[in-house]
């Protein structure tokens, strides 16, 4: 039976998952067709969510197969602010469409649902389970529009190989279950040999195509540019905060408890995997105009900046200040990549026709001059691409700065070369859409006016980024703080 | 009585079925049963460890799987339908509004 504590330490994920049944239940009672309220609504759950982090008990849940501690709760915080963040810009987004319905909120809050049950798992078969509710929830999201070619297509891409990366996940961990009669990570101090080495691989490149590490990233830019943009704004915030908080967990388990030496041969996995994604993500981000595309591979080269945070946190002499580097960086993300994404969708071309496949939507052009008509919306997508970029004084360079110095604690300096060089590489694209708007001259029609709530997310995202960049100590003690409740 | 092995060897050959299957069939209907192939030899596999070891919980894990696979199917049938009605293919290959260009 769960006690009252069980349910107090359980709260912000009940929480969501009652306001994605009342999103639901909200459209079959709908009598008029004001629809403003659903998306304040999700925004007050995600809120009472966030609210509800500080109050749960540090508790082991389900018999150890989850676990309430200060690690879940910072993710559970970053969850609801980047499922907050993009309500308000799918609000704006989808009103303006005329495609605003309750199921689209509902499956947000579903989605989020599972990503905080992903960040409170410490067990194989409880991650199984919340990456599919995670998943199933945003692979819909991803569909959502139904009208033209494009999102179908994306939500078709990322099911395929999103749900064949689950599938040689689960068979890693009936492997890893074969060798320690358990599927708990904590069981792998009980194990060792080939089994649990084969298993323990194939749960690797189960989350790698999660987190969209190369060689594992082919779906992303395909599946970013197609889904509606407040889908992929969260998806880019939610899922891989989720997805890296499990591998964050599976990594430190690992180096825990194994017999074998495998601190040495995870680096050197974990280190290859980070130095391609890092160097493909930039590389192939380079050369792409169309800006949703360019976020898209800059979303994979920023998963390689966090690998190399999870490598630091893997070494003994750099664990705490390697897994708080992840922490910061899955938040200044999360805040940055939605802000990008909200002006992205204030900007983007309505099509007259739904199926109307031009691919200029998104093209960096249509940024051209931004700075004289619109100097607030290209002071705010300024802020947003230098904290990608990581340039000070923004949240970027705070979290990228703290990763670095994690991995100079690891003494791994290939690592923090790879990494330097190619944010260096990385400033390149981010700034063109920089110069576009104030540089070049306007040659497009004048843009759309931004939607009051996406507005709102702008600036919300905006005052974030710039804060954390001035003063990153309450964001980074923070971090700190979560783990020593670990 | 059949040795466990078998058991382990039969769920690895599916899961080997299954994704080859995934990478070299056009057809998303075909695509789709291999991944599910690919589940429900993970599946085997639980239940052959779980009948080794003499532990109960690798057979209840199978129930959970099997539930989240039919709700993966739900989702995964939607969405190829969704596909179909906006450009009359499942083919994989002929899927291809986004890429590079």
């Amino acid at each position: 039976m769960p006690s009252g504590q069980d349910i107090a330490a359980l709260l912000p994920f009940l929480l969501l998952v009652l306001g994605a049944l009342v999103l639901m239940l909200s459209e079959v009672f709908l009598r008029s067709g004001g629809r403003g309220y659903q998306s304040g609504l999700t925004i007050a759950f995600a809120a009472a969510a966030a609210l509800a982090v500080p109050f749960a008990p540090q508790q082991v849940l389900f018999g150890g197969q989850a676990v309430s501690d200060g690690f879940a709760g910072f993710v559970t915080m970053v969850v609801c602010a980047g499922l907050a963040l993009s309500a308000l810009l799918g609000r704006g987004w989808l009103e303006t469409r005329n495609m605003e319905r309750g199921e689209y909120y509902a499956l947000a809050l579903f989605g989020a649902s599972g990503m905080v049950l992903l960040g409170m798992a410490t067990d194989l078969l409880l991650a199984f389970i919340a990456i599919e509710v995670m998943s199933l929830a945003v692979y819909s999201l991803a569909a959502y529009p139904r009208r033209g070619q494009r999102p179908p297509e994306a939500a078709f891409k990322y099911f395929i190989l999103g749900s064949f990366a689950s599938a040689i996940l689960l068979y890693g961990s009936a492997l890893y279950y074969g060798a320690t009669g358990s599927t708990l990570l904590s069981a792998m101090r009980g194990g060792g040999g080939a089994l649990l080495a084969a298993g323990l691989s194939l749960i690797l490149v189960g989350l790698a195509f999660k987190v969209a590490a190369v060689p594992f990233h082919a779906w992303t830019p395909d599946v970013y540019e197609g889904a509606p943009t407040p889908a992929t704004a969260f998806m880019a915030a939610g899922v891989k905060a989720a997805a890296f908080a499990f591998l964050t967990r599976g990594v430190l388990a690992m180096v825990a408890g194994t017999p074998f030496a495998v601190g040495n041969e995870l680096g050197g996995v974990l280190g290859l995997l980070a130095v391609l994604t890092m160097v493909v993500g930039n590389l192939f981000a380079l050369p792409q105009r169309n800006v949703k595309r360019m976020l898209a591979y800059s979303s994979i080269a920023q998963a390689g900046y966090l690998l190399v945070g999870v490598i630091a946190a893997s070494r003994p002499e750099s664990r705490a200040q390697g897994t708080s580097a992840v922490l910061v960086y899955l938040a200044a993300y999360a805040v940055t990549v939605i802000g990008a994404f909200s002006v992205l969708a204030v900007m983007e071309k309505r099509e007259p026709t739904p199926d109307a496949g031009s691919a200029d939507a998104w093209d960096v052009s249509r940024f051209a001059g931004l700075a004289s008509r619109r100097p607030w919306l290209a002071f705010a997508m300024a802020i947003f691409m230098l904290s990608l970029a990581g340039v000070p004084p923004t949240a970027g360079f705070v979290a990228k700065l703290s990763v670095f110095q994690a991995a100079a604690g690891a003494k791994a300096w290939g690592l923090v070369v790879v990494g330097v060089l190619t944010s260096i590489m990385g400033v390149y694209y981010y700034l063109r859409v920089v110069v576009a708007m104030y540089m070049q001259p306007a040659e497009m029609e004048e843009p759309a006016a931004a939607p009051p709530t996406v507005a709102i997310a702008i600036a919300v995202a905006a005052l974030l980024v710039v804060v954390v960049g001035f003063s990153p100590e309450p964001l980074t003690a923070w971090a700190r703080a979560a783990l020593l409740r670990m | 009585m059949v040795p466990g092995t078998h058991y382990l060897a039969l769920a690895a050959f599916l899961f080997a079925i299954g994704f080859a299957g995934v990478l070299v069939k056009k057809n998303a209907i075909i695509v789709f049963m291999c991944i599910e192939l690919m589940l429900n030899a993970a599946n085997l596999t639980f239940i052959a460890f779980a009948r080794q070891s003499g532990s109960m919980s690798g057979q209840a894990i199978a129930f959970f799987v099997i539930a989240v696979a039919a709700a993966e199917a739900a989702v995964g049938l939607a969405i190829v339908i969704a596909v179909y009605r906006t450009r009359g293919t499942i083919s994989v290959d002929e899927v291809e509004a986004l890429r590079d260009r």
